[in-house]
C-alpha cells in the first residue's frame, strides 16, 4: 500500500514537472512572437515615416507646377516653378477643402528676396507687405522640405498694371508617424 | 487474460501530446498569419510607393511625360476610382504573386490628387506610366495613364499631331507602324482600319471600346479613354469635374481679390462651377466646352489681367 502512495506520487511530481516544462516552452514562443512582432511593427512605422519623407520630398519638387499654386500664363511666358502669390492668397482662405489633397501636414511659402528682417506672416490685411504665407495657421511639429521658386504677383504703379516677381522657398511639412 | 500494456498511455505522454500539438498548431498558425500580414504590408507598401513615384510627372508645359517602372515579382495594380467627398479619391490595390499564387488583396491606398488612368488591372513586372496635363480650361490636373509592357498598343491611322506625339514619348509600347499581327497588340483605329481593338472618332470627339462610347475634349481625355476602362474614365472624369469646379472658384475669388489694383476680368466661372457640378457622363462635356472655349478666350483677351 505504502508503495503504491509514493509510486502515485512520483508520477503526479512528474506530469507536474511536464506540464511546468509545457507551460515554459509555450511561455518562450510567446515572448519570442511578441518579440517579433514588436521589432515588425516599429519597423513598420520607420517604412510609414520613410514614405511620408518621399512623398514630401518628390511633391516639393512639383508642387509649384500644381494648378492651385502655378502661375501658369498669368505673367506673360508659361514659367516653371512659379506660385502666384494671389492665388495662394486666395487658396489660403479656403485651404479646409484642401485638407489631406496633397498628402503632407503644411505648405509654407517664405520670400528670401527682397530680405524683411521680420517674420511677418500674410494675410489679407497686410498683402502683399508681408514675407511668409502659411497654408494653415497652426504650429507644425513636423519635418520641413523646401525648394526654390519664383513667387509673383500682379502689382499696380499710378494705374499701370504689371508682374512683380520675387524669389520665395515653398515648404512642405510632414508628420513622423 | 489479455495483456493490455501494449495499448496503456499513459496521463504524462497524453498531456504532452495534446499540448505538443497545440503549440504546433498555435506555432504554424501564428508563421502563416505573419507571412499574411507580411505580404499585406508590402503590398500596402507598394501601392504607397507607386503612387509617390508618381509626383515627378507633375508636368508645368503642354507635353506629355514618360517613364517605367519595374518591379522585382509579378504586380498587378488594381486601379479603383471613388468619387465621393470633396474630390474624390484615386484608389491603388496591389497584388503581388508569392509562390505562384496572387495575394488577395484589400489593402486601399489612396491619393486626392492623382488621375490614374487604367483597365481595371494591370498586369506585369514592367509599367509604362506616362503623363499629360489636361486643360479645361485651366490646366487642372496631369493624367497619368499605366500601361504593362504586355500589351502593346498600335495606333493606327492617327492625326498627324498624335503620331508626332507618340513618336516623341519614345514609350516602347506604344507603336505607329509595324504593328504585330499577334494577342498582345491592341490595335487602335483613328480611320476605318479592320480588326480594331479600340476605335477614335476624331472629329466628333468619342472613343469605342467594348461596345462602349467614351466621349472626349482635348488629347488628353483621348488617350484616358483609349487606355482606360469605361467605368474608370467616367468616374475619374466626374473627380476631375470636381476639381474644375474648385479651381473656377477660386479664380473667381483671385479675380475679385486682384481687382483692388485695378485689375478687372469678367470670366464665366461661376456658370462653370455649376455646369461641373451638374456633370453626370462624358456626353456632358460637349455643353460645358461651350463655356470653356468663352473662358478661355476672353481670359486670353485679358493680356495685362490673365487669371492663369
Amino acid at each position: 500500500m505504502q508503495i503504491m502512495v509514493m509510486k502515485t506520487k512520483k508520477a503526479q511530481l512528474k506530469i507536474q514537472q511536464m506540464a511546468f516544462m509545457l507551460m515554459a516552452v509555450t511561455l518562450f514562443f510567446v515572448l519570442v512572437g511578441v518579440f517579433v512582432l514588436v521589432v515588425k511593427f516599429s519597423g513598420l512605422k520607420e517604412s510609414a515615416t520613410a514614405l511620408e519623407e518621399k512623398n514630401a520630398m518628390l511633391l516639393v519638387t512639383k508642387l509649384a507646377n500644381s494648378p492651385e499654386f502655378s502661375c501658369g500664363n498669368g505673367f506673360g511666358t508659361n514659367r516653371v516653378n512659379c506660385v502666384d502669390a494671389d492665388k495662394v492668397m486666395v487658396l489660403k482662405e479656403s485651404i479646409e477643402k484642401y485638407i489631406d489633397f496633397w498628402g503632407v501636414s503644411n505648405i509654407e511659402i517664405r520670400k528670401i528676396y527682397p530680405k524683411i528682417d521680420s517674420e511677418i506672416i500674410c494675410d489679407i490685411g497686410n498683402y502683399p507687405n508681408c514675407n511668409v504665407i502659411k497654408m494653415r495657421s497652426k504650429e507644425g511639429s513636423g519635418t520641413d522640405l523646401s525648394n526654390f521658386v519664383s513667387l509673383c504677383r500682379k502689382e499696380s504703379f499710378e494705374g499701370e498694371i504689371y508682374d512683380k516677381c520675387e524669389l520665395a522657398k515653398i515648404m512642405v511639412s510632414y508628420e513622423s508617424k | 487474460m489479455k495483456n493490455k500494456k501494449g495499448l496503456q498511455i499513459s496521463f504524462a505522454w497524453l498531456f504532452a501530446i495534446i499540448v505538443g500539438a497545440f503549440i504546433l498548431f498555435l506555432a504554424i498558425f501564428g508563421t502563416t498569419k505573419l507571412i499574411k500580414t507580411e505580404q499585406t504590408i508590402q503590398d500596402a507598401k507598394t501601392g504607397k510607393d507607386i503612387g509617390i513615384l508618381l509626383n515627378p510627372l507633375e508636368t508645368s508645359f503642354e507635353t506629355g511625360k514618360t517613364t517605367s517602372l519595374t518591379l522585382p515579382v509579378e504586380t498587378r495594380i488594381y486601379n479603383k476610382c471613388n468619387n465621393n467627398g470633396m474630390f474624390g479619391r484615386q484608389i491603388i490595390q496591389i497584388s503581388q504573386k508569392s509562390f505562384n499564387k496572387w495575394t488577395e488583396t484589400n489593402i486601399n491606398v489612396g491619393f486626392s490628387n492623382k488621375y490614374l488612368f487604367s483597365e481595371s488591372y494591370t498586369e506585369g513586372k514592367k509599367f509604362y506610366i506616362f503623363s499629360k496635363p489636361f486643360e479645361f480650361p485651366f490646366k487642372v490636373a496631369d493624367l497619368i495613364y499605366i500601361t504593362s509592357s504586355l500589351k502593346e498598343y498600335c495606333f493606327l491611322d492617327a492625326p498627324e499631331e498624335i503620331e508626332d506625339e507618340i513618336s516623341a514619348l519614345k514609350q516602347k509600347n506604344l507603336l505607329i507602324e509595324n504593328c504585330a499581327n499577334s494577342e498582345k497588340v491592341i490595335r487602335v483605329c483613328f480611320g476605318s482600319g479592320s480588326d480594331c481593338d479600340i476605335n477614335v472618332n476624331y472629329n466628333m470627339k468619342y472613343v469605342e471600346k467594348n461596345k462602349g462610347k467614351m466621349y472626349f475634349e482635348g488629347d488628353a481625355l483621348m488617350y484616358a479613354a483609349i487606355f482606360s476602362d469605361k467605368k474608370i474614365y467616367e468616374c475619374e472624369l466626374k473627380r476631375l469635374m470636381k476639381r474644375i469646379g474648385h479651381l473656377a472658384l477660386l479664380y473667381k475669388d483671385k479675380s475679385g481679390f486682384i481687382s483692388r489694383i485695378g485689375c478687372e476680368s469678367n470670366l464665366n466661372l461661376l456658370e462653370l462651377n455649376d455646369l461641373t457640378n451638374n456633370f453626370e457622363s462624358s456626353a456632358n462635356l460637349e455643353s460645358i466646352n461651350y463655356v470653356i472655349e468663352d473662358i478661355k478666350e476672353k481670359n486670353e483677351d485679358n493680356v495685362l489681367c490673365k487669371l492663369w
